[in-house]
């Protein structure tokens, strides 16, 4: 349950974070999403249940400041945590290196999927592939570059509240 | 100890039972969630928009005081210019009134004019809207229409305890019926195009054979008032090309939507003063 809670404020903070950056960002047209930094670690590193919960948790608060079905964040969360549980164990989890590439991998997917899923709204759906890979390339460079420091924000914050060893992080 | 392949399965079987448990949770509960987690983040959002506001005050505090007499100057002329403005529509109002009493006509609709910063902003490939720092504790109600200097924002999308969610017009969900400026006909116009760096577009379709416009060549569109819900006249955008849709019946084209619609920072909610 703590390991949960500490995991879901973490997730919070990254979600703060990222709404402020595309906040600034609207001018320019480019949106960033990270879906794939909000289920990585915790599919890596925590037990199934905790880490599950934390993450579907993540994802009932993207659903509900999105105009987006509600439930879709979720169970692609939910989806995407299950896939990378599954394969954690081939996978060198403890390395930082590694678990970026999980996390790119998840997000290339998941904002695939978010895409087919939403585009049909649109007036002109095969206009807007343009806008939509390139919000995909900026969203995996961004990804690229904080998921170390979350990574370690996630890792540190576990540690100090004392529901994980300092090795494990 | 269970066997390894079940372990193995164990993440999917989880998965299985959040989709079925998902399936099976009422609409009411779902309702309820997302009210309360939209409800959890509001202040932090609405603190960042204060200490945004804040660092904007500090950023004006560092201005000499040369270019604040300055600008006070320019604010003295522009407040006579528009308190001329405000003593002809009130003349205007009276005309109108007196006219809709001698005719018998039905009034216009009214409308409360509510101001409200920005608190965040979403421009997505997938959506484009706006969330605002007042909501129901300021009476918006949902549908309302939002405008600014440059014409319609959008329309209010969610009301919540204080805040509340505007979808933009360039957004694809938003459809609403525009007229060219000075014409009768009405056009259906659909948000929609929003490529990266460019400003935001929309498409307009069953424009009527004898309309024309071209990027040389452009015409304002303008809401028509049809539907009741956003007053007509407002300003919608530009329309740059009409062409011949695959029908022949009528013409589809774009419309270029204001540029600073995604970088807004306050905006006018038009809150209906009789509800239907």
């Amino acid at each position: 349950m703590r390991r949960t809670f500490f995991t879901f404020l973490t997730l919070l903070v990254l979600w703060v974070v990222v709404v402020q950056v595309n906040h600034a960002l609207a001018g320019t047209h480019v949106y960033l999403f990270v879906g794939g930094l909000f289920v990585a670690y915790a599919a890596l590193q925590l037990p199934l249940r905790d880490g599950l919960a934390a993450v579907l948790l993540a994802g009932l608060l993207c659903d509900a400041n999105v105009p987006v079905p509600f439930g879709l964040h979720t169970l692609l969360f939910a989806a995407a945590y299950a896939v990378i549980s599954n394969l954690r164990d081939h996978v060198p989890r403890d390395e930082t290196v590694a678990r970026v590439i999980v996390a790119l991998l998840a997000n290339l997917a998941m904002f695939l999927v978010f895409s087919f899923a939403l585009i049909g709204r649109g007036p002109v759906p095969a206009a807007v592939w343009p806008r939509l890979i390139f919000d995909l390339v900026c969203s995996q460079v961004f990804l690229a570059l904080v998921a170390p420091w979350f990574f370690a924000l996630q890792a540190r914050t576990l540690v100090l509240a004392r529901v994980e060893r300092d090795t494990l992080a | 100890m269970p066997p390894k392949r079940l372990d193995q399965a164990r993440p999917f079987l989880t998965l299985i039972v959040v989709i079925l448990g998902w399936l099976i949770v009422p609409v009411v509960m779902k309702t309820f969630a997302r009210a309360s987690f939209f409800e959890l983040q509001a202040p932090i959002t609405v603190a960042a928009s204060y200490a945004r506001d804040l660092q904007d005050y500090w950023t004006l505090r560092l201005h000499s005081n040369d270019e604040l007499i300055e600008a006070g100057r320019d604010l003295a002329r522009l407040n006579a210019t528009y308190e001329e403005s405000v003593q002809q529509n009130a003349n205007l109002e009276a005309e109108i009134s007196r006219l809709e009493d001698l005719l018998k006509l039905p009034p216009y609709a009214n409308y409360r004019s509510e101001y409200a910063r920005v608190v965040r902003r979403d421009f997505s490939g997938w959506w484009q809207r706006l969330v605002i720092r007042k909501g129901k504790n300021y009476g918006i109600t949902v549908g309302a229409p939002v405008i600014f200097s440059g014409g319609v924002v959008g329309r209010v999308s969610e009301v919540h305890a204080y805040t509340a969610e505007i979808e933009l017009i360039s957004s694809p969900g938003v459809r609403l019926a525009g007229v060219i400026e000075g014409e009768t006909q009405p056009i259906s116009f659909q948000g929609g195009i929003n490529t990266t760096f460019d400003p935001p577009k929309g498409v307009i379709e069953f424009v009527p054979l004898n309309v024309f416009a071209s990027a040389t060549m452009p015409k304002k569109l303008v809401t028509s008032g049809l539907g009741g819900v956003f007053p007509p006249g407002l300003s919608l955008g530009t329309v740059t090309k009409v062409e011949p849709s695959a029908d022949g019946l009528f013409k589809s084209g774009e419309v270029q939507l204001d540029p600073r619609l995604s970088s807004l920072t306050e905006v006018t909610v038009l809150v209906p003063l009789n509800p239907e």
